[in-house]
């Protein structure tokens, strides 16, 4: 590997050190001067999470080899308030909330630091525009926009420091903007993610996954992996020592791939070695022998007869049916004046939180497997891992790092046992950070869902009856399909009163990526069918959106379809509010006047477009043109 | 995971064309490396292990740019964020900025160069339209024996298909050099599926340069990028709008010709309907950047009803 001497000053300190000279600026930071705020969210120049000052300018350090930096000065986010007072950047983050998971927030600071050093002056226009390069999933943006704002005024001396000051709490933290106690560890970078952890002695985890969406194992052979220098060992399933299993309904998903593998990104060996690039180059040399199984994407075709198994427990391949039913919808088509029948659609979705999977496990010294990890559900975690690794359940630590982003998706224990088994083999603390590939080709997604929506209605816009059917792609493992399902079939008719309903949600397990859990947990599909459908029902009987719901609706002391009473219900405020602010022209919905009153106005946002910074400069707008 | 045996950052031009002449095959000549670090990545080309990397972005040769005889020599380590900042590379360029601040972000423009963004010869580069509306040419050099030889093509001749180039084995861009559009309004219009960091599927730049009065167009510059395997002139719609008098019915009709251009594998349907807008859009936006906008037609509003 190409060595190569550095000599560089960062935070203000002179570093001399001799690396490879392929190693990018962010691993440099990172692993040889453990300067951990910078951080790695995608690898690829995308996210911003690893923007770094190089001679004044603003990088991405994923992007840059380190001999590029040679020479230069570089600053950190640690280097921003050293250990002084934070600076008033981060000082505004803190105010107004914009740090939430945190991981993107070292790499926001950054940049809203360069925005403002470029353009004290910026305007909040210019300000987004130069803040293109990093991502967030938490905030959506509003809150960083409002604190780089506050920070701009204050070091132009335009408003006082005490604009940076807590607002405090007053009588109650209920609709008081109270401070984050996190926040400061997250708007100077010191907040360790397991990512960021190191342990002495420490091993480096990869992973080796399927090509194959369906396919025998029909053997693995680790022998040559293992004999590598620096290899300290190759798991797979024969290393299990208990019951495998994990899942959050259904224990149907083993540690690694058993026997055979469900889908492309499964598991099916892992190799801890002393560097990452060891464990890597094992990984080619682990020989797996498959012979391929027919697979199958589509859930409809999942249920026909004949179609490939993929559980064997499940033969009709259904890992959950929930039906419901009230009243008699025979009778409530009956009745109605209108019957609109269509079939919505909603897609596969990954949760890109900004924090790839990471995680340390250790066996301590006296015995307890323990695993520190961004997981949503340690404690279901604990449980189900002792029962795989066959020890009691004070012999088996679940610690809760902070988790950089999770939105759901980090409530399955995909790797945590991989990790623990490694530790037990070993004796040594192993480490496993997924690459942003990783996350998306492995990890489980929103529930993609087909809906069909029967309604039947009263001239007067009344619903005598909702037949929902809905039929959602489990994946290749049932994770926490059955709950989705359950809360599709709670949320599926909205919050209206409904005399005569059936509903049907039906998770199937196929060759896809998993589905599990994310923000919702099924409703997003429901709600997307019933408020589309209302909409389309409200223009065939020429009423307008907003009355057809209020006519609709719950109110207080309703009774949900599976019979929870609601005490208050809150929906005609939430209809008014909505049709005030956005300027509703009342009516049906494809009847408008000859002016949209409803577009363009306060609150409404500008379509995207680029060039603040030239306006500023130059006095010319590009929109003078449209 | 990209790693390599040697990694070289050559002072001098001449050093820097020896170490890339002796380099063991496979070893790859880099400048902002903003693009090779995530090819070698799962999905693209995986772990990648080269024998070498010569990193051009010390040698002072190639660095800075100068003004003379009416054309601009851009050296080949000139990064995009120059063009927003420097005020002398806006005046001369005036399409540049506007292409550069569509061009990935504040971070990637301080290492991404304009000769390796045309030296990866995408079909949807952002920097070449603008540099074959202005007549650019490509200067490479290669050793000679001792001493440094220099050639120069023309970036249409230079570009010959997707990651196709006219370079020769051995070979260092140098710089690129293009006419000094001063007084001239310039734009860029970009469409892909968000606003930062993303790679064009279609992309337009113009340059005009009006009579004082904003009434005729005394020339007019026009290409446009990710329609085909190469980026392409417009030189026959610049031909039938140079000497007009500029009103929107010319604008509108001549731009009605560019989607048969449209010569993509992928999307071609709806890279047909973006073209004509885009070409329209870019004349007028490069005629209001100019300083004579055309009056908008109807109320913008009014369209969307």
């Amino acid at each position: 590997m190409s060595d190569f001497k550095l000599d560089m000053e960062v935070n203000g300190r002179r570093v001399s050190k001799h690396t490879a000279g392929h190693l990018r600026l962010l691993d440099f930071i990172r692993d040889e001067l453990d300067l951990t705020g910078t951080k790695e969210g995608c690898g690829a120049g995308e996210c911003g999470t690893c923007s770094v000052f190089v001679d004044g300018k603003l990088v991405k350090s994923c992007l840059m080899p380190v001999a590029k930096a040679n020479g230069a000065k570089i600053e950190t986010i640690e280097g921003l308030a050293g250990t002084g007072v934070l600076t008033p950047v981060q000082r505004a983050f803190h105010k107004t909330g914009a740090s939430q998971c945190g991981y993107c927030i070292p790499g926001m600071v950054m940049a809203a630091t360069s925005a403002l050093r470029e353009n004290p002056g910026a305007s909040a226009e210019e300000l987004k525009e130069r803040l293109g390069g990093n991502i967030c999933r938490c905030t959506g943006y509003t809150k960083i926009f409002e604190a780089v704002e506050i920070a701009r005024d204050v070091i132009a001396g335009r408003v006082g420091t005490q604009a940076l000051e807590p607002e405090g709490a007053g009588d109650s933290y209920i609709g008081n903007n109270v401070r984050r106690l996190d926040a400061p560890s997250k708007v100077s970078g010191r907040l360790r993610y397991a990512g960021d952890m190191t342990m002495p002695h420490m091993l480096h985890m990869q992973v080796l996954r399927s090509p194959h969406a369906h396919a025998r194992i029909v053997s693995i052979d680790t022998s040559e992996a293992e004999a590598m220098p620096g290899v300290e060992c190759v798991i797979t399933a024969d290393d299990v020592p208990g019951e495998d299993g994990f899942g959050v309904f259904v224990h149907d998903q083993p540690i690694m791939a058993r026997g055979s593998v469900r889908y492309v990104g499964e598991g099916i060996a892992a190799v801890a070695a002393e560097n990452v690039e060891t464990a890597r180059r094992a990984l080619s040399k682990i020989h797996v022998a498959y012979e391929e199984l027919p697979a199958i994407f589509d859930p409809e075709e999942a249920m026909q007869p004949g179609a490939p198994v993929i559980h064997e427990y499940a033969s009709d391949n259904i890992v959950k049916h929930i039906p419901i039913r009230k009243g008699d919808v025979k009778k409530g088509f009956a009745e109605a004046d209108l019957i609109v029948e269509e079939t919505y659609q909603t897609q596969q979705v990954e949760h890109a939180y900004l924090e790839p999977e990471a995680g340390i496990a250790y066996v301590d010294h006296d015995d307890v497997v323990t695993v520190i990890s961004p997981s949503q559900n340690i404690t279901h975690h604990r449980h189900m891992l002792a029962k795989i690794i066959d020890k009691p359940i004070n012999k088996v630590r679940f610690i809760m790092s902070p988790v950089g982003g999770g939105f759901g998706g980090k409530e399955d224990m995909i790797y945590q046992g991989m990790l623990a088994l490694a530790a037990m083999k070993t004796h040594r603390p192993v480490r496993l950070v997924y690459t942003r590939e990783e996350s998306i080709i492995s990890t489980a997604k929103r529930h993609p869902a087909r809906i069909t929506y029967k309604m039947g209605l009263k001239n007067d816009g009344k619903i005598t009856a909702i037949q929902f059917h809905m039929v959602s792609d489990g994946g290749a493992y049932g994770m926490s399909t059955e709950g989705v399902m359950r809360k599709a079939a709670i949320l599926s008719c909205g919050p209206y009163d409904v005399a005569n309903v059936q509903i049907d949600t039906i998770g199937v397990y196929t060759n896809n990526t998993p589905s599990g859990a994310f923000r919702t947990f099924g409703a997003m599909q429901a709600q997307f069918a019933t408020e589309s459908h209302l909409d389309i029902c409200a223009e065939r009987l020429g009423l307008d959106p907003f009355e057809i719901r209020r006519i609709n609706m719950m109110r207080d002391g309703a009774f949900t379809h599976t019979k929870q009473k609601l005490g208050s219900v809150s929906l005609d405020e939430v209809l008014t509010a909505a049709e005030t602010s956005s300027g509703w022209e009342a009516g049906a919905p494809d009847m408008r006047g000859p002016a949209r009153k409803d577009l363009g106005g306060p609150g409404t946002r500008e379509p995207c477009s680029l060039g603040a910074r030239f306006e500023a400069s130059s006095g010319k707008s590009k929109r003078q043109v449209a | 995971m990209l790693t390599c045996d040697q990694y070289h950052m050559p002072q001098t031009l001449k050093e820097a064309l020896v170490l890339w002449n002796n380099a063991p095959d496979g070893s790859r000549l880099v400048a902002g490396a903003t693009d090779i670090l995530p090819w070698a990545r799962e999905g693209r080309a995986g772990d990648v292990h080269l024998p070498a990397m010569i990193d051009v972005t010390k040698v002072a040769e190639l660095n800075g740019y100068k003004v003379a005889d009416g054309r601009v020599r851009l050296g080949a380590n000139v990064v995009f964020q120059q063009f927003l900042e420097d005020d002398t590379l806006r005046e001369h360029l005036p399409c540049m900025p506007y292409c550069s601040v569509w061009f990935a972000d504040d971070q990637i423009r301080q290492q991404a160069t304009l000769a390796g963004n045309i030296v990866n010869a995408s079909p949807a580069a952002d920097g070449t339209p603008p540099v074959l509306a202005m007549n650019g040419e490509i200067e490479l050099a290669r050793l000679e024996g001792e001493s440094v030889a220099v050639r120069t093509l023309a970036v249409q001749d230079f570009v010959q298909g997707p990651g196709r180039t006219a370079l020769q084995p051995g070979e260092i861009i140098t710089a690129v050099t293009c006419d000094s559009m001063a007084g001239y309004g310039g734009s860029f219009e970009k469409v892909g599926q968000r606003r930062s960091l993303v790679i064009s599927a279609v992309c337009a730049t113009a340059l005009v340069m009006t009579d004082p009065a904003g009434q005729r167009l005394e020339d007019i510059r026009l290409a446009i990028g990710g329609i085909g395997p190469v980026p392409l002139r417009l030189a026959d719609i610049e031909d039938k709008l140079r000497s007009k008098t500029i009103s929107r019915e010319l604008i509108t009709e001549v731009s009605m010709q560019p989607p048969a251009l449209v010569a993509s594998r992928t999307r071609r349907e709806y890279r047909r309907w973006v073209v004509r807008g885009f070409v329209q859009a870019a004349i007028e936006d490069a005629l209001a950047d100019a300083g004579h906008p055309i009056a908008p037609a109807l109320p913008k509003e009014a369209e969307h009803v």
